[in-house]
């Protein structure tokens, strides 16, 4: 306790000298923590936004995922119903959603566009997406009717000069390879904030795009569950339980996901760098000062018996003592952005490729902060190191005579 | 030709100096700073040493401290040779035996006049307990008593100067360095100090060798020394 006294004493020797040291290392340590915080909300969201998307565990029938079929359905997956409900009936699992990917033409009498058309089941598919799906007109589709309800994206419904109400045909190809066509009534329109995906987007019951493609099958079954952690198990469970089924994890099928942690990895890996850089720079600026004036008091110090490695000693525990209060103050003044941000409601522009924004807002994590707190000290401790050393070791004599 | 050795000690030699030897570079020569000195000093003991600058007062005081090392000869504390101690056990050796009193004081600035006399103590990883009694008593010795929370900054040259005395003899060692205690206090003063570093080493049977220019300091000591072109030149007993 002697020492640490010591060494704050030490500290504020030159005050101005150490509380720049210290907020140099605040601002670093408070840039990592904001930069940090935003990556890992831009994380979580896009993590619950695929997870929503996809679902957490994914199965279908062998070579369901290949993309290579013939004709639609051709590795589909028979017998979901009695899959469903298995699964449903497992512990942690929310729900099980059947789901058909399809496409064709789509027509309102006067002009065609191709579609890229998602058969679910509308009880459980709108209520999971959440806000996901924005309806800027109309609800969720109901149960298949005679004449079956779609949901479409919204600049599809502009293309197709359609609103709520109206009246479009689908065509589609059948599980035999012949053409098919079907009337539905559009329910809502919907904006994903994609704009490819809105140009394009038809949602309606899985049965209404049975009926179309003359089938019984499903693309897939998309098992939801309550904790996300814990889709690896879910998944290892499902290939032990059905060896025979092909299942992917929403990770897996997260392109978007792992193309922006791949990104953010790196921008705030080298912002991280460079703070670190910018911290052991003052860290080593500051002390280095301090070793050189101290010089003749570190010699007495020696003379009167302090090894040279207690001398380093008490300099780590100054580097480690600046480090310390720096990364305190940079702790609150990230956890103090975090808040405000919390209440501001600001919003982050669009992203590449898509037409809506995002809320600008930070995640708090304690591991993040305790080893960005660890990392500071270390560091401030290792530059304490690195220009005490030399000091500590010279000649008593030489030391004693430094003016 | 040997320079002069004289050995004078009267009772067993605390610090046992033989022969030492030391030069140093100047740009391309060499200086001659000691031309095998001896010298030995006993418990209780106060050795002055006086000469002009230049003539290796310093250069003896710090081999006698462990703090610098001879080109040749050999030296005892304690009667056990030290040369070929490591580093280590060097600074081992001073944090044990050896006090030091510096001309400028040489205090911690940021330590009070307590902390500053404990540190020693500290060092020896003495119970807290024990430093606080030894740092009582050694402050009320030296009429530090009701300054033991002041700064050195806030202290007179002479209060440094005796805090600098209790810092090296709070441990007890057998040997104190003492470079011109006296040399940046008025006559007064430095009157006060001689008598309380003669009292002091006296009552804990240190031996003390003193550099000075000093006369009232020598003039208080066993032994006066006089040194001159790094040779001993004669020894008197007082």
């Amino acid at each position: 306790m002697k020492w640490i006294l010591f060494a704050w004493k030490n500290v504020m020797r030159n005050k101005r000298r150490s509380l720049t040291a210290m907020l140099i290392t605040a601002m670093g340590t408070a840039a990592v923590l904001i930069g940090g915080g935003f990556a890992l909300f831009t994380y979580e969201s896009l993590e619950e936004m695929t997870a929503r998307d996809s679902g957490h565990v994914v199965l279908a029938a062998q070579r369901g995922f290949d993309n290579d079929e013939d004709v639609p359905l051709q590795h589909g997956l028979s017998g979901a119903a009695a899959l469903a409900a298995h699964y449903a009936a497992q512990p942690g699992v929310r729900a099980v959603a059947p789901r058909i990917q399809f496409s064709g033409l789509v027509s309102n009498g006067d002009k065609s566009a191709v579609f890229i058309g998602s058969g679910v089941d509308p009880d459980v598919d709108f209520r999971l997406r959440g806000p996901q799906l924005d309806f800027v007109a109309g609800e969720a589709p109901g149960p298949s009717e005679a004449v079956p309800e779609i949901v479409i994206g919204d600049e599809l419904a502009t293309l197709m000069k359609v609103k709520v109400g109206g009246s479009l045909t689908l065509l589609g190809t059948t599980t035999e390879g012949n053409l098919n066509a079907v009337d539905a009534v559009v329910r809502g329109i919907v904006k994903t904030g994609v704009p490819e995906i809105d140009r394009r987007l038809v949602m309606t019951d899985i049965r209404a795009v049975q009926r179309l493609l003359l089938t019984d099958k499903v693309g897939s079954l998309a098992i939801y569950l309550k904790d996300t952690a814990q889709t690896e198990a879910m998944a290892a469970q499902v290939k032990s339980t059905h060896p025979e089924l092909a299942v992917r994890t929403w990770r897996d099928l997260a392109v978007f996901y792992q193309a922006v942690r791949a990104l953010y990895n790196r921008i705030f890996g080298i912002l991280g760098l460079i703070m670190v850089v910018i911290v052991a720079f003052a860290m080593s600026n500051t002390l280095g000062m301090a070793v050189v004036e101290r010089t003749r008091e570190i010699g007495t110090l020696r003379a009167i018996g302090t090894q040279p490695g207690e001398v380093v000693r008490n300099f780590v525990l100054e580097g480690a003592a600046i480090g310390t209060a720096g990364a305190v103050i940079g702790m609150l003044a990230a956890g103090a952005t975090t808040l405000v941000l919390l209440f501001a409601g600001l919003e982050m522009p669009p992203p590449p490729g898509r037409s809506i924004g995002y809320p600008l807002l930070l995640s708090f994590s304690p591991p993040l902060y305790l080893g960005a707190t660890l990392v500071v000290v270390a560091l401030a401790a290792a530059a304490a190191w690195f220009v005490s050393r030399r000091a500590a070791h010279k000649p008593i004599t030489e030391a004693l005579s430094h003016v | 030709m040997n320079a002069p050795t004289l050995e004078l000690a009267v009772r067993a030699s605390t610090v046992r100096l033989t022969d030492l030897r030391k030069r140093y570079r100047v740009g391309d020569d060499w200086a001659e700073a000691l031309k095998g000195v001896s010298l030995a000093a006993a418990a209780g003991e106060m050795v002055a040493l006086t000469g002009p600058s230049g003539s290796g007062k310093s250069t003896l005081l710090n081999l006698a401290g462990l703090i610098d090392t001879q080109d040749s000869g050999t030296r005892e504390i304690g009667g056990k040779p030290v040369d070929g101690l490591d580093d280590a056990a060097l600074t081992n050796l001073r944090r044990e035996q050896v006090g030091f009193i510096f001309q400028g004081f040489n205090l911690v600035p940021v330590m009070n006049v307590a902390d500053n006399v404990e540190y020693p103590l500290l060092l020896l990883g003495r119970p807290p307990a024990e430093r606080r009694r030894k740092v009582a008593e050694i402050l009320e010795r030296t009429g530090l008593a009701g300054l033991a929370g002041r700064l050195p900054d806030a202290l007179s040259g002479g209060q440094r100067q005796r805090v600098a005395i209790a810092r090296a003899l709070v441990k007890s060692p057998s040997l104190v360095i003492a470079d011109e205690p006296t040399a940046n206090l008025d006559s007064h003063t430095a009157q006060q100090i001689v008598d309380l570093l003669r009292e002091l080493s006296h009552e804990r049977g240190a031996a003390v060798v003193v550099a000075t220019h000093d006369e009232r300091m020598s003039a208080h000591c066993d032994r006066v020394l006089r040194l001159a072109d790094g040779e001993l030149l004669t020894g008197e007993l007082q």
